[in-house]
């Protein structure tokens, strides 16, 4: 019995103890997305994203003269399966940095075990504000949050033909649908536009014809969906059935790629926020960065409208590169040090981290581009 | 083997788990270990319905899930309206305190659930079962006042205890925390070993066996279940307070299906109705994810899963334990 | 009001493909006693078949539908003959626990074999609904109301008119005085549990174009075909055909009226309040075979 449990910890051991010994040649990026499960369509193009911009940064010569290694683990869709990733990637895998976890839940459950190993994770997607302001020094953000989103919408607001005059929201239920509806209400109030009401839906529901039928008794004009790209899919296609008779714009950076190919029928327009518009790399903050991008996103066959949400993953990765450029050295305090001197053209446009959150233990925090695409019978244009 | 060493020879497994932090500090190994723990002492619970009473509840993640938010909301606090104006208000408690009170919660829960459950058997017990679990994971998805909905209970406090020259102290090192869980196991599988070795045990066999026969001789059945399923549930809740303190957050998902059928595969596996099947079990298939992990897709894993299940309930249904007793027996 | 009428209709085609589901396994249940846990995969795998068909092979849409029908068809007999015929003498629970080690075989499979983004499946309908007063269908919806409708008629006719019918319901009634009058129970199983397969997996090739076709589908939708059947009264054909559209107009309206957030969650209290307080569901078993 002794003998079979040692020979079972003896082989659950080796591996940790392999890998420590041979950290010798790559440098070691972790990141850990959805890439199964509720929001996996967008965790994998996430992690292409940082997989082409691995390569990329490997054929100009890696980092400090070491070629990069991405260590990609899949968080399920689940914020328990995301603890365990990030332990696996710290504690077994010895990354000194991670890039994670897509959705805010995720992300904040990580978030005690960054303090508890003291690793810095650059977070690319998640975009609920207490994940900044919770006096976490160890995370640094590059996506925006809602309230950024919110007021950097709020500015675009005259690009709309006939004018917002109320407007009503559709989200899904956890962080990221209920912190927009709050911010763009708290963004569009300020500009005098009145709120009317919040239908939610869980992440799974795939009939939402109630919801629908209740915003249709508002007398809103504009409503704002906010969910991942699937529910988004299905929210745009039923408000057809329905006859919702509104404006829809759908918040979060996420777009509805199917509907290019099986497009809604005429006179069913809608706008989508996003940051970055892979259509009009030309009208990109920094098109040449924009263009390399794309271009080794199509090289590989991937689906075009990926490019949208897999930025986030390129971006973060230029950014972990840079900071252990400036650190010199691929440990985990000295990347977090450099993290704050980072200052680089991405996809989205700069990348440099203000201060958020308690003095003291201030979180790192990047400032967005945001842009609205128009979708109308399957043909995109820039507002 | 003369009897004194035969009678020490259970101690031995578990003081040898103890003696694992020392001789292999390794961070990851004992955080594999610990969460695997936490699903035993799950599977442990479920083994006394599942294994003792021959009552399959497919909605057993219920209790454990209940236990992880009990805990939880204890030791953080809230504030919650339950209407006519009336606020219900909880400061933050100890993290013990909230411990006692997952046991309790969930045992009480377990009661309601054998009072309501038991009045049927078969497939309605199992679907009923599912179905307290479903609504359960509802209400912890929208009754955000109290539970954070979907945006999930976070910076749940560590497990702390009161440890000699020191006074009470949150655990913090995996070590610390791989020894509570150790240690609740123990006490869970005691636990267990005294109420099925007791009159009360001898009755569930009864009735496992043959309940109109059990009722005709005048034991009491849906009495004894519900003792069974409210020291089940009262377990589960335990290892779902663990979990809570351990991990540091919990979502509705601790309510998903999934979970019960891990803790199921942990039980059948390793013998229902075996004291040590659970454990065997749960060793097994707590430590296959973490060792599959980057070697095969996550799909793939789980197909194995489901392909090892169907194995067992088809060649080897009372479990690994049991073959393995009658394997030695023979020789 | 017009919301009223609006639910109404959003109801009936939600709950005619309730029924559909609710049919298949309340029939595998009544003849077999079998709780057929893979039935939510059965209908995501229906739902995948139609989506290779159309967009991978170009088949045309209707043939599509029931190509992938006919897919599920044999996997479900597939399914009885390798895990359930060997499986006729065990006890209820162990059946229990093979159905949910082949439905993890299921759900993680087709993860496997398509990935985790959901797919768009493209239909010839005309995108644009169909308006009657203050009410609007989609045509495509309207299709899959009347082909669910076509099949639960198809069904009643073939257990009504048939010989493998009279061979199903005899064996529904009393499996051992079946097999004395010369009915090979083993046959009538394998066509039960093909039969229902089949009409879990039309449900998914009818439902898969109207939302999205992704692994998960059959989670949520297996839960609810259990909810449909306990309503209805475990093994009752005209229970899950009630039960169905009755889960369909409680989601609908409760969900317009009450809370969008617990929408689902109605079902499941319903089937909890059906089983305290009438435990053999709303028609008792007494009336199960038509």
């Amino acid at each position: 019995m002794i003998n079979r449990r040692s020979l079972l910890l003896a082989s659950l051991a080796t591996p940790a103890l392999a890998t420590r010994g041979f950290a010798a040649d790559p440098i070691k990026i972790g990141m850990t997305q959805p890439l199964t499960g509720a929001v996996a369509a967008s965790g994998n193009y996430v992690a292409n994203g940082a997989k082409i911009a691995t390569e990329v940064l490997n054929r100009a010569g890696g980092v400090l003269g070491r070629p990069l290694e991405l260590i990609l683990e899949d968080n399920k869709s689940n914020p328990r399966e995301a603890v365990a990733s990030v332990e696996k990637l710290v504690l077994r895998d010895r990354v000194p940095v991670l890039i994670g976890a897509w959705s805010s839940t995720f992300t904040l459950a990580i978030m005690p075990k960054l303090i508890e190993y003291k690793v810095p994770m650059v977070v690319e997607t998640s975009s609920a504000s207490r994940i900044t302001t919770a006096g976490n020094p160890w995370v640094f953000r590059i996506a925006p949050t809602s309230e950024m989103e919110a007021i950097a919408f709020s500015a675009l607001l005259s690009k709309f033909t006939p004018a917002m005059k109320k407007v009503d929201f559709l989200s899904v239920n956890n962080d990221f649908g209920r912190g927009a509806a709050e911010k763009f209400s708290a963004a569009l109030a300020a500009r005098g536009i009145a709120i009317g009401k919040t239908e939610t839906m869980t992440p799974e529901a795939t009939d939402l014809a109630a919801q629908l039928t209740a915003l249709k008794q508002s007398d809103g004009d504009t409503v704002f969906v906010t969910t991942g790209v699937e529910q988004m899919t299905l929210a745009l296609r039923q408000a057809v059935e329905q006859r919702l008779g509104k404006r829809i714009v759908t918040t979060g950076g996420s777009f509805p790629d199917q509907l290019l190919a099986n497009p809604l029928p005429p006179g069913n327009d809608s706008f989508h926020i996003l940051f970055y518009a892979p259509w009009f790399p030309e009208r990109a903050p920094h098109p040449a960065i924009a263009r390399t991008y794309t271009q080794e996103w199509n090289k590989k066959g991937w689906e075009f409208a990926g490019l949208t949400e897999g930025f986030r993953g390129y971006d973060a990765m230029l950014t972990v590169v840079e900071a252990i450029k400036l650190a010199g050295k691929p440990e985990a305090e000295a990347i977090r040090a450099a993290l704050w001197n980072v200052k680089i053209p991405g996809v989205n446009g700069d990348i440099a981290f203000t201060k958020e959150g308690p003095a003291g233990q201030e979180s790192g925090q990047n400032r967005p581009n945001v842009s609205i695409l128009k979708l109308s019978e399957g043909k995109t244009s820039l507002l | 083997m003369n009897t004194r060493l035969r009678n020490a020879a259970p101690w031995l497994f578990p003081l040898a788990l103890a003696l694992v932090p020392l001789v292999f500090p390794d961070p990851y190994l004992l955080a594999v270990l610990t969460s695997a723990g936490i699903f035993i002492i799950g599977a442990i619970s479920l083994n006394l319905l599942l294994g003792y009473t021959g009552q399959l509840s497919l909605g057993h993640v219920a209790f454990f899930g209940l236990g992880a938010y009990t805990s939880a909301l204890a030791s953080l606090g809230f504030d919650i309206g339950i209407g006519f104006g009336l606020r219900i208000t909880l400061q933050p408690q100890p993290v013990w305190l909230g411990f006692i009170a997952a046991i309790i919660v969930a045992g009480g829960f377990g009661w309601l659930l054998g009072r309501l459950a038991f009045r049927v058997r078969g497939a309605y017990f199992v679907i009923i079962t599912i179905c307290f679990a479903q609504v359960l994971r509802m209400v912890a998805l929208n009754w955000i006042e109290l539970t954070q909905g979907p945006m999930a209970l976070i910076s749940i406090p560590p497990f702390s205890l009161w440890l000699p020259g020191q006074g009470v102290v949150p655990l913090y090192s995996k070590a610390q925390n791989y020894w509570l869980v150790l240690g609740v196991a123990v006490l869970a599988f005691i636990v267990v070993r005294q109420l099925v070795e007791s009159r009360i045990g001898r009755a569930l066999v009864a009735l496992r066996a043959n309940e109109s026969l059990a009722r005709s001789v005048g034991i009491r059945v849906t009495h004894y279940l519900i003792i069974a399923a409210v020291v089940s549930a009262g377990i589960a809740g335990a290892a779902g307070s663990l979990f809570a303190h351990y991990v540091r957050i919990v979502d509705p998902d601790v309510f998903l299906f999934i979970y019960t059928v891990t803790m199921v595969i942990m039980v059948i596996t390793g013998g229902k109705g075996t004291l040590w099947g659970p454990v065997v079990g749960g060793l097994i298939f707590g430590l296959i994810p973490d060792l599959l992990r980057g070697r095969a897709a996550p799909e793939a894993q789980w197909v194995l899963y489901g392909v090892a299940m169907i194995l067992f309930v088809m060649f080897l249904p009372r479990g690994i334990v049991p073959a393995l007793a009658s394997l030695k027996s023979r020789a | 009001m017009d919301q009223a009428l609006q639910h109404l209709v959003n109801g009936t085609v939600l709950g005619g493909t309730y029924a559909l589901l609710g049919i298949g396994l309340t029939l595998i249940f009544g003849v077999m006693r079998v709780v057929n846990f893979t039935h939510g995969e059965l209908y995501a795998f229906g739902a995948y078949m139609t989506y290779a068909f159309v967009s991978l092979l170009g088949v045309n849409f209707f043939a599509a539908l029931a190509l992938a029908t006919l897919c599920g068809v044999a996997l479900g007999a597939l399914i009885e003959l390798v895990l359930l015929r060997s499986m006729r003498k065990a006890d209820i629970d162990s059946v229990m626990l093979v159905m949910i080690g082949a439905s993890l075989v299921l759900q993680n499979g087709e993860m496997w074999a398509w990935g985790g983004v959901a797919k768009l499946v493209p239909n010839p309908f005309n995108g644009s609904p169909l308006v009657f007063g203050p009410v609007s269908v989609l045509p495509l919806r309207l299709f899959v109301l009347v082909v669910s409708a076509a099949l639960l008629l198809g069904f009643w006719l073939m257990l009504d008119r048939t010989r493998a019918g009279v061979a199903m319901r005899a064996t529904f009634q009393d499996p051992e005085t079946a097999a004395l009058m010369g009915v090979r129970i083993g046959w009538v199983n394998t066509a039960t549990f093909a039969i229902g397969s089949g009409l879990a997996a039309a449900a998914g090739a009818l439902l898969g174009p109207v939302f999205m076709v992704s692994p998960t589908m059959g989670d949520l939708v297996g839960l609810k075909a259990f909810a449909i059947v306990i309503l209805g009264g475990l093994g009752s054909l005209p229970g899950a055909t009630l039960g169905g559209f009755a889960l369909g107009f409680v989601e609908e309206y409760a969900g317009g009226y009450l809370s969008t957030e617990y929408r689902d969650a109605f079902g499941f209290l319903l089937i909890i309040l059906v089983l305290a307080l009438k435990p053999q569901g709303l028609v008792p078993a007494k009336e199960r075979i038509g």
